[in-house]
């Protein structure tokens, strides 16, 4: 069953794309991009998210639990570039898992490395670039780690509405977020070779592993903004730090499609963040666009730490550093 | 499971009195908000501490030309500058500090004065 369900198929390529990584936050003028858990924001900071859990049903057949508790550490190397570490621990429930009775374990170990590439401040516009890597072997075959790396270039960018006209400052709060990153599987197929204990007849399984494009976005009405900068309505505390939230998450396979398919799977994710000085907590259901991309409505939420705000003068500043915290962004601002 | 408990506590007790960076908390007159009569200063109130050293506030009118009449003082997580009589209409004010851990924001808004 593990083997031949097409969406777990995935699993090696799908996952560096997945809504159980933690993600960064960022400072463009006026504008707060905050972590966001479905996919990453645009942004290079010291960071840390521990834990994001979440719990959903997947898109297999037939479908199991899966509860996934994983954590996230970035750190500045200079001001504009960054490299993060996530690892993520699973729980398949029956009939999920090699055997179909359950598994717990590691998935593959991430890595990512991140490079801000431009920032303008009066527009509220960022755009990074990043290579993610998929460690593969360093996670537990019980729960779908696959044995090969798994490559995907990304593509991160940011916007706030924040320079509309003041006609529109209704509008003004709202930003949006992306990010378009192609997966490239350090193996082509997998081969499995197995044996009929009745006929004695070897069956030879091969899978192929499609090269998948992650794609996604951000839709965010940022309440901090209305305050401080559109509109001091009086509103109280607990809700001007309040930034509700819409993601969406998309995994399409695009080549080497022969046994994967082509259909594309992902979540959109309603949800809210709340920002304190040095912390966030966030929650958001998790909606599959369709049956292969999982058979109920899942839940993430995650507590992200603002480590270049807890610790501005060691942990939370980049390794090579002025000693002021501002960005020099390459193309200009 | 364990590991996720310690290393969250052990953040949060390391990262206690922990500063951040300095956002615009609130503003006289405030953000967005109309005034009948001209203000004789604009007060900002951040956050966190800052640099009043460090920090700074224009005001300008529609057309571009300031109307602050001295430079930005305070101190703890204020910040304030006197500004001329404002005649009718609207203000932009920009700011930019520097928190006491070193941190550099900044922003602005707009107010109005008039009826």
């Amino acid at each position: 069953m593990f083997r031949n369900s097409w969406p777990l198929a995935m699993l090696g390529v799908g996952l560096a794309a997945s809504a159980t990584t933690a993600r960064a936050h960022e400072i463009v003028g006026n504008r707060f991009f905050p972590a966001t858990l479905a996919i990453d924001d645009p942004g290079v900071n010291d960071e840390m998210a521990l834990p994001t859990v979440s719990a959903s049903k997947t898109g297999d057949n037939p479908s199991f639990k899966q509860l996934d508790v994983s954590g996230e550490f970035a750190k500045r190397i200079t001001e504009d570039f960054a490299i993060s570490v996530a690892p993520t621990w699973s729980r398949l429930y029956a009939p999920g898992g090699l055997t179909m009775n359950g598994a717990p374990g590691f998935q593959n170990l991430e890595t990512l490395f991140k490079y801000r590439l431009f920032k303008n401040d009066e527009h509220e516009f960022v755009m990074s670039a990043g290579l993610e890597i998929e460690w593969g072997g360093s996670g537990a075959q019980g729960v779908g780690a696959e044995r090969f790396n798994v490559y995907t270039p990304t593509i991160f960018f940011g916007k706030g509405f924040g320079d509309l006209p003041s006609s529109l400052n209704w509008a003004r709060p709202f930003a949006i977020t992306g990010q378009v990153g192609y997966s490239i599987p350090g193996v082509s197929k997998v081969v499995t070779a197995t044996v009929d204990t009745d006929t004695l007849e070897q069956d030879i399984d091969t899978e192929y592993i499609p090269r998948v494009l992650n794609w996604g976005a951000t839709l965010q009405y940022s309440m901090p903004y209305l305050k401080s900068v559109v509109a001091d309505l009086g509103l109280p505390d607990f809700i001007n730090r309040m930034i509700p939230i819409i993601e969406a998450s998309f995994q399409t396979p695009v080549s080497n499609t022969a046994t994967s398919g082509t259909v594309t799977t992902g979540t959109i994710n309603p949800g809210i963040i709340y920002t304190g000085k040095t912390y966030q907590v966030a929650i958001e259901a998790q909606i599959p666009v369709n049956r292969q991309s999982g058979t109920s409505v899942g839940i993430i939420g995650q507590l992200h730490f603002y480590l270049d705000d807890i610790f501005p003068n060691t942990l939370g500043r980049p390794i090579f550093a002025n000693n002021i915290n501002t960005g020099t962004p390459m193309l200009g601002r | 499971m364990r590991i996720i408990v310690t290393t969250t506590t052990i953040v949060l007790a390391l990262a206690s009195p922990a500063f951040a960076h300095a956002y615009l908390d609130h503003a006289s007159p405030r953000v967005g908000n109309t005034v009948a009569q001209s203000p004789r200063e604009i007060v900002l109130w951040f956050s966190e501490r800052i640099e009043p050293a460090f920090s700074s506030i224009e005001v300008r009118n529609e057309q571009g030309v300031a109307v602050s009449s001295g430079k930005a003082s305070g101190g703890g997580t204020q910040l304030r500058i006197p500004v001329k009589t404002l005649p009718p209409g609207t203000y932009k004010v920009i700011w930019r500090v520097l928190s006491v851990d070193t941190h550099r924001t900044q922003g602005d808004f707009s107010f109005r004065v008039g009826p």
